[in-house]
């Protein structure tokens, strides 16, 4: 018999698709500046990617403040707890139809091995893809800020563009992870409803 | 069966899209010239002149200049016009291919592009002319050999002399109808 | 392009013919437009002296230097105020390189030098009767105040007279067939005015022997252009004059080719009146971040960027072309008759000239680009050359990181000229002279560089050569309309316009490829990960599903 819980709240569900709208229209625009391929030209790509980034900015502000005031940024702690077991689940348990080893509730709504991912994304990606990012949108201060000695876009690209790689792998499998709850859209239908079955 | 089908749509639809993206390279040509732009175009104008075959020239257009007159700026083109009475009699005659006198005159286009060297663009009339019946194709046929023809160059023969139309029109100044050819 | 190319044509036919007027006797073409424009000038005018009222203009006038007199005796200080300026000295000392420039003193790949040629080259000098070294740079009445305030477009100083114009009626070119009426000086006089952009483009339209040749960026089609062409100068758009951007005080003509302004950060758009500052920048009038908020990251790009990279995105976009080499090596062929020759190229403009050699033109002429901060090193007549080398005149410094340079469109004029095969220096032909030592006359470099040299007061050994030379000219005018400049791709992108400038990263352009296939291969193999496992999957899904239903 499943239950129902109230995972997502209204705003975190906002938060998310925006952001997800965000972040793609990021990793597209940004790798035609990169020059991976042409799409919309240039300029256009830099127009978009700028809007977006600062769109983003100000969301996560948002979110940050969001997060604090209800008390949600709890969910991000690391915890270490039944890691193995989960990774064992990914590894064998999923295809076998394994009962999941993490119970999700309100409370606790992100499993252990979540957590872990993102924390990766807290502590390397996201630095990474925005202090790098910072740099590169205020190239032209560089001077003003006495900074310009110690950097060279070339190598602020360069660390711009490896936060890009990096995310478009998270992006990848988290796209692929949201499949694999009971049924393959239980986790997208949660995202979009705010509410999931837990068994 | 279902399996099948699908796959024989999908061969379909491949086949649609290599032929579409393909189809520019095939009915149009580009080349870069040795030559500037101005000597690209005698060289072609008298290789034209000396084609035989009833050839001539029908005119020297120069569309950048008529965006120029509007206050903007392209690079260099002139589009070389030629024609001959041999080849387009015929088609002119036939009540079904008339329409392709809008391909008329044969149209050659030198143009400078931002690396700064001068390129040549042709149609390619051999496979335009297939498309449209025996007849079309044997004339096209013809013209594409002499259009190889008008595209040899001599660089031990010293640089003839541009032709340029007789009277330049006036407005936009795109010169129409030079002398001669007028077909 | 027919109309102009037909002008160019009759221009390049006469190369040493340096017009002074719009309305060429020779070019019927352009004088049914250019009388209208000039009245219209004249109307337009807001001077507060009617020159034709004057009682010293009330006369006529025989001589050059009478006119100046009557100038004189109400612009009292014109004349000292020419003389202090380039102009008329021919000198500049440039302050950074203490290399003694101007006319006087360098040699081009162009027609080369000035020394022993006076009377020919002085056609350009503000002055009357520099013939030789001993002219009388004191005299207050050599100064030739028509030649940048005539408006009437009949003054014409032709080249060989030492900077007069012709007082009778003279057939020019020699033996051409064509007279060029003498000025009616008075009449002249009582019409002078303010300096427009045919006084200035008579000399400065003409450098290096006819229309276009030298510059790229300066031709006759810039006395009355269109839109397109230059959006400030425009006839029928702002239609500023030279004077606009070179605005000029005391008779001295700010902005200089020998000691540019490359990078005007410091100074920005600027108050008039501030002294000591080049008030013929970009900078000058349109600041350091001169695009809207909606542009800005266009920017971003000023401070390595000069304006003109962008937005003089080709130049000679007049419709005539401009010379690009000039091989002085293959100079005094004659024909079987002994007599010289010129042979034309496919668009009519001269290919080779028996008395200067081989040519190459173009028109709409995509410039090379150079980081460069405004300091300029010429090679001299004293200075020692490699032969082995291609010379370069003149040398414009720069570089990705010295804080002071950007990037700047040039023409490159590449050419060959004599030089001593001794003293491995460059050396001064005697070109033009009525004498029998003048190459022009007889053909003859030995004796035109023993002369040439003598008159410069260098030294010649006998023995000369040809060396491959080239020649760097900053390009700066003929800004076209912005909607023209140069888009993100042409330089943000494969094949773009700086691809030989060093010390760029250009994103679009350098991308790290080990960094690509890293990160291209860890996104593949991320994706075939998930597929392999979400296949797995489903396969064990449908088997069980399928065990269950037996």
């Amino acid at each position: 018999m499943s239950e129902r819980i109230y995972v997502f709240k209204r705003f975190e569900r906002f938060w998310h698709w925006s952001q997800a709208a965000l972040i793609i229209a990021l990793m597209i625009t940004g790798f035609e500046i990169h020059g991976s391929y042409k799409l919309l030209g240039f300029g256009k790509a830099v127009g978009i990617h700028t809007i977006a980034a600062w769109s983003l900015v100000t969301l996560w502000v948002f979110a940050i403040f969001w997060h604090f005031t209800t008390g949600e940024w709890k969910q991000y702690i690391p915890t270490l707890d039944k890691v193995d077991a989960m990774i064992k689940y990914y590894l064998m348990g999923i295809f076998t139809h394994a009962p999941h080893p993490f119970k999700q509730t309100a409370l606790k709504k992100h499993n252990p091995l979540q957590r872990l991912a993102y924390l990766g994304f807290w502590v390397f990606m996201s630095p990474m893809i925005w202090i790098s990012g910072w740099f590169y949108l205020f190239y032209a201060d560089w001077a003003a800020w006495g900074v310009d000695q110690y950097l060279s876009l070339e190598w602020v690209a360069f660390l711009h563009t490896v936060g890009a790689f990096m995310i478009l792998a998270f992006f990848i499998v988290h796209i692929y992870l949201t499949t694999t709850g009971h049924t393959v859209t239980a986790h997208i239908k949660a995202m979009i409803t705010g509410w999931e079955d837990v068994k | 069966m279902l399996k099948a089908l699908a796959g024989f749509i999908v061969g379909i639809v491949v086949i649609g899209l290599t032929g579409w993206m393909l189809m520019p390279q095939l009915m149009f040509s580009e080349r870069v010239s040795p030559f500037g732009m101005e000597e690209t175009v005698a060289r072609i104008q008298h290789n034209i002149q000396n084609t035989g075959n009833g050839w001539a020239l029908s005119g020297l257009r120069n569309p950048a200049r008529a965006v120029q007159g509007d206050g903007g700026n392209v690079l260099p083109v002139l589009m070389i016009e030629a024609c001959s009475t041999q080849y387009s009699k015929p088609i002119l005659k036939e009540d079904t291919v008339r329409f392709l006198s809008i391909l008329m005159p044969c149209k050659i286009s030198i143009y400078k592009k931002n690396d700064g060297k001068v390129y040549i663009g042709t149609m390619n009339a051999g496979l335009m002319g297939k498309m449209f019946g025996p007849m079309v194709g044997e004339v096209m046929g013809k013209v594409a050999a002499d259009q190889k023809k008008f595209l040899h160059f001599d660089p031990n023969t010293p640089a003839p002399k541009m032709i340029t139309p007789a009277i330049p029109a006036s407005g936009a100044s795109i010169p129409s109808l030079g002398g001669g050819g007028g077909c | 392009m027919f109309i102009s190319t037909t002008r160019a044509l009759t221009l390049g036919l006469m190369l040493v013919y340096l017009p002074i007027s719009s309305s060429l006797a020779s070019t019927p073409a352009t004088t049914p437009t250019a009388m209208p424009v000039q009245a219209a000038a004249k109307a337009a005018t807001h001077s507060t002296a009617d020159h034709s009222k004057f009682e010293a203009l009330k006369k006529s006038f025989a001589s050059g230097p009478e006119v100046t007199q009557a100038c004189l005796s109400c612009h009292t200080e014109a004349a000292r105020q020419v003389q202090k300026t380039k102009h008329w000295t021919w000198e500049f000392m440039n302050p950074e390189t203490k290399q003694r420039l101007g006319k006087k003193h360098v040699i081009n790949n162009f027609c080369t030098a000035v020394p022993s040629n006076y009377e020919f080259c002085t056609a350009c000098h503000v002055g009357y009767g520099w013939k030789d070294e001993k002219f009388d740079f004191t005299a207050q009445e050599n100064v030739d105040c028509l030649v940048c305030h005539d408006t009437t477009g009949s003054y014409r100083k032709l080249p060989g007279l030492a900077g007069h114009p012709n007082y009778q009626d003279m057939e020019y070119p020699p033996h051409s067939g064509k007279v060029v009426k003498a000025p009616n000086l008075g009449e002249v006089a009582r019409n002078v005015g303010k300096s427009s952009r045919a006084n200035c483009g008579a000399c400065h339209f003409y450098g290096g022997g006819g229309d276009a040749v030298k510059h790229g960026d300066l031709d006759s089609s810039m006395k009355n252009p269109s839109q397109y062409l230059d959006v400030h100068m425009a006839k029928d758009g702002l239609n500023f004059t030279c004077g606009t951007c070179h605005a000029t005080a005391g008779h001295d003509v700010p902005g200089s080719r020998y000691a540019p302004t490359a990078s005007d950060e410091k100074h920005g758009a600027h108050m008039r009146g501030k002294k000591d500052v080049n008030p013929a920048t970009c900078q000058a009038c349109h600041g350091t971040r001169p695009h809207s908020a909606k542009l800005a990251k266009l920017n971003d790009h000023a401070d390595k960027i000069a304006c003109q990279t962008c937005h003089i995105p080709e130049f000679a976009r007049g419709g005539i072309p401009t010379k690009m080499s000039w091989d002085w090596s293959t100079a005094g062929k004659l024909d079987k008759d002994g007599k010289p020759f010129k042979l034309k190229d496919s668009g009519g403009h001269d290919a080779y000239d028996s008395k200067k050699g081989d040519f190459k033109y173009e028109d709409n002429v995509i410039p090379e680009y150079i980081w460069f901060n405004g300091k300029v090193n010429y090679t001299l007549l004293d200075t020692k050359l490699d032969p082995s080398q291609v010379i370069r005149i003149n040398h414009f410094e720069g570089s990705p990181d010295d804080g002071k340079s950007k990037i700047w469109p040039i023409k490159r004029f590449t050419g060959k000229q004599p030089y001593d095969m001794v003293t491995n220096q460059l050396l001064i032909p005697h070109t033009y002279g009525k004498d029998d030592s003048s190459f022009w006359s007889n053909f003859n470099w030995d004796k035109a560089l023993t002369t040439g040299m003598q008159a410069a007061g260098g030294e010649f050994s006998g023995k000369f050569a040809f060396v491959a030379t080239e020649m760097s000219w900053p390009i700066t005018h003929m800004v076209a309309p912005k909607t023209d400049a140069l888009n993100c791709q042409q330089c943000h992108g494969a094949n773009g316009r700086l691809d030989k400038v060093p010390g760029l990263y250009i994103p679009g352009r350098d991308a790290n490829p080990w960094l690509d296939k890293a990160g291209w291969s860890i996104a593949l193999l991320t994706l075939l990960g998930v597929i392999a496992h979400g296949g797995l999957r489903y396969l064990m899904a449908g088997k069980r599903t399928h065990g269950e239903q037996e």
